[in-house]
């Protein structure tokens, strides 16, 4: 046996440490990546300090909320979100009305219909708003401009976009609470099919509904080319313009939109992982 | 109730999803091409019957008509629309719009839209890949692995208006870290450094590149088992080795994969390009360009082209990843 | 081959103390099996032996040379995981000849020995397969053969056959005997499955609360546990009250038995049994025991309260009216005449053996 000249595990303790340097300088550079922006946001839109005259005396003056007030009190900005808000709720009833049957038929009585539905929820991936947009133009205006003219058209466009997270979150939590044992046993307690549905299912999946509804109003309310480009007025495209006419006000407001988004989709986040779902927001 | 982990499910979805892709576009061009025909319902609703397994129409086929009617009108038909109006210039086939699409005035378009996308996919992937590297394992403070998790899904969908905004606040000509930096001595516009160029459009991407790359691979580097480096270790191999042999190849497919999704991604993105770039040569901008038919008349066919050429790609990309996804998948079932 | 020895060890995590003082010697081409529940400290000791910690206090040699600080890189080990730790990205024959190419062996010397291995693993057929597309039983042949590949100096098993069905598990584990006999390799076996040790090791060292309780050959651990929680781990046990004679012969549920144990050393006159000397247990084996109806007449009577067919024997589970629950092993027809609820006598059979006192 040969004798083996022992390699102390010092080094490796000296490595470790390196290591950890190494983290934590990209950890925290990461996260000054991400703070900054949302933070000078802050800054152009609550200080009446104009950026060159800005440095360290200066720093903590003038600070204040006007401009939000000022953004806030536009009548046409309650429009907007008014009319996002109702797109964006639609949206969800049309894609749960769509979707829910086929996903419960498929958890329950037709397995093979899964990869199907799965593959199909996919496809609005491949066909982001800014191409759809010029097909439903070619199609849609020749054939029926009256529909184009509503606002409400975006409606069925915002479904489909949508769902790639709706379809994976009711799928998921009927994967989670077991629908078909829960059908079944359901059945054989002489459940009629409505019931079923409305008294067994759907409030077990609420967690994977309101999961859908927060992704569908963080799409909504993100969604710019679709809108802009058929010229409708919803809250991004407002934001755009009020923001040329307004420029402080304008980022004021798009700052609490914002953190609006980031809180709402952060409370699907913390709820989907305290329910156990396993689902990505992504779609994926 | 069974509770797994937040982001392990995509890699399941997306197997099957890849499997299906064939099949669900096949059903779904059937009823495209058979409107006005009357015997085709049989034929439609057959062919649904036989997919799901059952010669007779069941009620699981006739569920799915409401939903592929729906999905057939307002995705499918436009796009069909589109791609056939790329193909028939002028009345006749041909692909010479296709190639017009992609030369002249719209080259410039192409290119700066695929090393943008390239760009933010290749550093914003290899960034997400280390943050959750960095991240392996780390459970203290207690707070900082939920708040990425939780960040990393908002930040993802965070792209559009308000964070090109907020880069113009902070990086823009009168940004205020412009001025912090040249305060310090660093002169970022004089450096030709601007946001509406590619560098700095692919900078302000990775905001929402990079979350989106975490959420990806996140599964794949947790999935990566401490005893295989230990295993690799006891058998005399340095961490090197290990990474080249063991840890590189089975996170590659989650990588690449990740970075063909930020790449489709970067591609497609409208509103942050639009907030920011000012000149219109990315492909979506020229897509709007022509829309809005700033254009000659002839021109609009360019508008189709355009399209028809992003659509393919991302396809092209999504079918890629689909393959991609199944390959991690079957290692970690090992 | 090589002696291993770990000299003192001693293992603490935060407050938890994982190990205290271990003193440990494994021969050459021994098989020796820490058995012990969770938490005993027999997987911190595998891998303090691998080198994947470091001990707080204590020194691991082997064949005399002190490897404490040595990383795992160079000890020159073999090790099989739990969960097999197989590079899914690897075939079953890549993953054999891994630790070869790591140490550069020449490719025909490589393809000879991991040809060897999977013909002595009798994995030929899967050589060329992925690890997601075997059965447990063959990826466990694989890290055995991977762990073997390098003639390591010491082979270590951490609980290799918990993830397998029954029967694949003991089929496997007389394979690793096997294997491990022929190989001549020194061994350390962790499990918490005591048939499993008790089947295959050369000595069995039972764990508790990260102290040694007892290190023997199976039969003396069975035979001469040397603590109650031995006694209970090895096997089934009966804890009996014994009673000392004023000639000191002792006795168990009324009958004579020859008894081992701390209290065995007995004074000639008999009067060395101090008045207020607690109580003496016995630990009777169930198959020391025996079981027969009674007749139900005065005094209290037994009754079984349970019969279960083990195929080899019949276990019957006894209320005792003094004892509590007794278990007793019945052979064969024995038992065929006993039915639940019947009143039942229990005795100490005859030369049965000896009993051990507590």
């Amino acid at each position: 046996m040969s004798a083996v000249t022992p390699r102390t595990a010092a080094p490796a303790q000296t490595r470790h440490r390196g290591l950890r340097v190494v983290r934590w300088t990209f950890l925290s550079i990461l996260g000054l990546y991400f703070l900054v922006p949302q933070l000078a946001m802050a800054r152009f839109a609550f200080q009446n300090v104009p950026v060159v005259l800005l440095d360290a005396s200066t720093l903590f003056s003038k600070w204040s909320v006007s401009s939000l007030l000022n953004a806030l009190a536009q009548p046409a900005l309650w429009d907007a979100a008014k009319t996002s808000a109702i797109l964006a709720a639609l949206a969800v009833v049309l894609d749960l009305a769509l979707l829910l049957p086929l996903a419960i038929l498929a958890e329950i009585r037709a397995p093979r219909l899964r990869p199907v539905l799965s593959a199909l929820t996919l496809l609005p991936w491949v066909i982001p708003p800014i191409a759809l947009v010029v097909g439903v133009a070619a199609t849609f205006r020749p054939v029926a401009p009256w529909f184009l003219t509503s606002t409400l058209s975006l409606v069925p466009f915002y479904a489909i976009w949508a769902m790639p997270f709706t379809y994976r979150a009711l799928d998921s939590g009927l994967r989670a609470i077991n629908a078909r044992t829960l059908v079944e046993a359901a059945r054989s307690l002489g459940a009629s099919v409505p019931m079923v549905l409305f008294r067994v299912l759907v409030p077990n999946l609420s967690a994977s509904i309101v999961a859908a509804s927060g992704l569908t109003a963080a799409l909504v309310l993100g969604e710019f080319a679709f809108a802009s480009l058929l010229l409708k007025d919803t809250l991004p495209t407002y934001l755009v313009n009020y923001q040329r006419d307004s420029p402080q006000a304008g980022m004021a407001l798009a700052l609490a939109v914002m953190v609006l988004t980031a809180l709402a989709l952060g409370a699907v986040v913390h709820m989907l992982r305290r329910r156990g779902l396993g689902m990505s927001t992504t779609g994926f | 109730m069974t509770g797994t982990n937040l982001v392990a499910a995509p890699t399941s979805r997306a197997t099957s999803a890849g499997v299906g892709a064939a099949t669900a576009r096949a059903a779904v061009v059937v009823i495209d091409g058979s409107t006005g025909s009357t015997g085709s319902t049989e034929g439609i609703v057959g062919m649904l019957g036989r997919l799901l397994g059952g010669r007779k129409p069941n009620a699981a086929t006739l569920a799915m008509i409401p939903f592929l009617a729906f999905v057939g009108i307002f995705l499918v038909w436009p796009m069909a629309a589109v791609v056939v109006k790329t193909f028939t210039p002028g009345g006749r086939f041909g692909v010479s719009t296709l190639i017009r699409a992609i030369s002249g005035p719209y080259q410039s378009a192409f290119e700066n839209s695929l090393m943008l996308a390239g760009a933010s996919a290749v550093i914003g992937g290899v960034l997400g890949l280390a943050l959750a590297m960095a991240l392996r394992g780390l459970d203290r403070p207690r707070w900082l692995r939920p708040t990425v998790d939780a960040w990393s899904s908002v930040a993802s969908q965070l792209g559009g208006v308000p964070l090109a905004f907020a880069f113009v606040a902070a990086l823009g000509t009168q940004g205020v870290l412009t001025k912090a930096l040249a305060a310090v001595g660093i002169d970022v516009a004089g450096s030709g450094f601007s946001l509406s160029t590619l560098a700095g459009m692919t900078f302000v991407y990775l905001y929402f590149e990079i979350p989106l790359m975490f959420l990806v691979v996140v599964p794949a580097v947790g999935g990566l088992r401490t005893t295989w480096r230990e295993a690799a270790e006891l058998m005399g191999a340095s961490p090197l080795r290990y990474w080249l042999t063991v840890g590189g190849p089975i996170l590659a497919p989650s990588v690449l994969g990740g970075m063909l999704l930020l790449f489709i991604n970067a591609f497609s993105a409208y509103a942050t390009a639009y907030v920011l770039n000012s000149s219109g040569q990315l492909v979506p901008l020229a897509i709007r360009f022509v829309l809005q038919g700033n254009v000659i008349t002839g021109e609009q066919d360019l508008g189709y082209a355009l399209v028809t050429w992003t659509v393919a790609l991302l396809v092209a990309g999504l079918v890629l990843m689909n393959v991609l996804q199944r390959r991690a998948a079957r290692w970690s079932r090992a | 081959m090589a002696t291993i020895e770990m000299i003192g060890v001693r293992k603490t995590f935060g407050t938890t103390v994982a190990l205290a003082d271990l003193h440990l010697r494994v021969e050459s081409g021994e098989m020796v099996c820490l058995l012990g529940p969770s938490g005993c400290g027999k997987t911190t000791a595998l891998r303090l032996l691998a080198g994947f910690e470091q001990p707080d206090a204590g020194h691991i040699l082997v064949d005399g040379e002190d490897v404490t600080r040595v990383s795992p890189r160079h000890r020159g080990f073999g090790m099989v995981f739990q969960d097999y730790s197989l590079f899914p990205n690897l075939t079953g024959r890549q993953n054999i000849a891994f630790g070869l190419k790591v140490r550069r062996k020449g490719a025909l010397e490589t393809a000879e020995t991991v040809d060897r291995l999977l013909a002595v693993t009798r994995l030929e057929k899967h050589a060329d397969k992925y690890p997601h597309q075997m059965s447990g039983g063959q990826r466990q042949r694989v890290a055995l053969a991977r762990a073997i590949a390098t003639e390591p100096r010491l082979l270590l098993l951490d609980e290799p056959l918990s993830a397998l069905d029954a029967q694949v598990r003991e089929h496997l584990r007389d394979e690793i005997r096997r294997l491990q006999q022929e190989v001549g390799v020194t061994t350390v076996f962790v499990t918490h499955d005591q048939h499993e040790a008790m089947a295959v090791a050369d000595r069995v060292a039972v764990m508790r609360d990260g102290v040694l309780e007892q290190i023997d050959p199976p039969r003396v651990l069975y035979s001469r546990p040397a603590s109650q929680f031995v006694a209970g781990f090895v096997g089934t046990v009966n804890r009996l009250s014994a009673e000392q004679a004023v000639d000191g012969a002792w006795f168990v549920l009324g009958e004579k038995v020859e008894a081992v144990g701390d209290a065995a050393p007995v004074t000639a006159d008999g009067a060395a049994v101090a008045a207020d000397a607690p109580p003496k247990h016995a630990v009777v084996r169930p198959e020391q025991l025996h079981v027969n109806r009674a007749e139900s007449g005065a005094g209290p009577v037994a009754r079984l309260v349970a019969l279960s067919f083990l195929g080899a024997f019949t276990r019957a589970v006894i209320e005792h009216p003094t004892e509590g629950l007794v278990t007793a092993d019945v052979l064969g027809e024995a038992a065929d005449g006993l039915a639940v609820g019947d009143a039942v006598a229990v005795s100490v059979r005859p030369g049965a053996g000896a009993v051990v006192l507590q």
